[in-house]
């Protein structure tokens, strides 16, 4: 008697060789639901393709925004450096004055 | 329409121009790979579901994914690896029967099992479906994972590499499982033997 090993191969091989199941022309339907799936696909990866663009233009603007703003904060900064010195100055003026 | 032979170089060339939304090349694409999903849910499908019903879920999650197959592959390898894995995770929620007994089987069922113990050769042609049949309730007895490991060894004789490409397993993990799986099956057909007066 042959071992199991060998009477396993030998069933694997005889069931193998079993040309299976025909197989069968594609669904009625199944082209369409396929390209129906496909179409829908592509238009959720547009509009996420489009809340990108919208992110990323967002982004820019507020960066623009912030580096508008920046010389005007540095401005005021040194403005109000010299408004101090100027309200000294007046009041010594005025101290001295007869 | 009807099945559409291609190269390797035309179909890349097609994925190429479905990929930019040519609308005719996913058609083309679909009656190309079509026949070569239906092959492989028809050989590893899971028990209770319905052909059609897998056959249409793999080509869907294809044709919505193309924009993810980078060309590196053969276009098929690729169809094949989205196909194994839709079938598996379909598979995942079956259970494996406990075990095969001879009272399970059919007249012609145990005659192939008394034949391949009694004589060395190849199993007769005529008995090729009830060779098929056993195998199939062998293989019913196993883990869905383990199940579809066997088929694409032993039915479809793929080898180690192709195995570990097709389910997105390493080369040890597909090894190790099927040394384990070799065993377990030996064990259930010695039982049956055992059995087989």
């Amino acid at each position: 008697m042959s071992s199991p090993d060998d009477q396993l191969n030998r069933l694997f091989r005889a069931a193998s060789g079993h040309p299976g199941e025909e197989i069968a022309a594609p669904a009625f339907g199944l082209e369409t639901r396929v390209l129906a799936a496909w179409r829908s696909s592509r238009s959720a990866s547009a509009s996420v393709w489009d809340t990108a663009v919208l992110v990323r233009g967002l982004a820019l603007a507020g960066l623009i925004m912030a580096l508008s703003i920046l010389p005007a904060l540095n401005e005021k900064s040194v403005n109000s450096d010299t408004e101090n010195l100027q309200l000294a100055d007046s009041s010594v003026q005025t101290d001295w004055s007869p | 329409m009807d099945r559409i032979e291609m190269t390797a170089e035309e179909a890349a060339a097609c994925v190429d121009r479905a990929q930019k939304g040519d609308e005719k090349a996913v058609l083309d694409l679909f009656h190309y790979m079509y026949p070569h999903v239906a092959k492989l849910v028809y050989a590893n499908r899971p028990a209770r579901e319905g052909l059609e019903d897998l056959i249409q879920q793999s080509c869907i999650k294809i044709v919505t994914n193309l924009h993810k197959y980078s060309g590196r592959a053969p276009f098929l390898h690729w169809v094949s690896r989205v196909t194994v894995n839709t079938c598996l995770n379909q598979m995942r929620r079956e259970k494996a029967r406990p075990e095969v007994r001879l009272a399970d089987l059919s007249e012609d069922e145990a005659g192939v099992i008394e034949a391949l113990a009694v004589s060395p050769s190849a199993v007769d042609t005529s008995d090729q479906v009830a060779a098929s049949e056993l195998v199939e309730k062998l293989l019913a007895s196993l883990r869905p994972a383990d199940r579809l490991l066997m088929r694409l060894m032993y039915l479809e004789g793929r080898n180690v590499e192709e195995i570990a490409a097709l389910t997105g397993w390493s080369r040890a993990v597909v090894k190790v499982r099927a040394f384990r799986t070799r065993g377990l099956l030996r064990k259930r057909y010695q039982l049956l033997m055992k059995e087989t007066p």
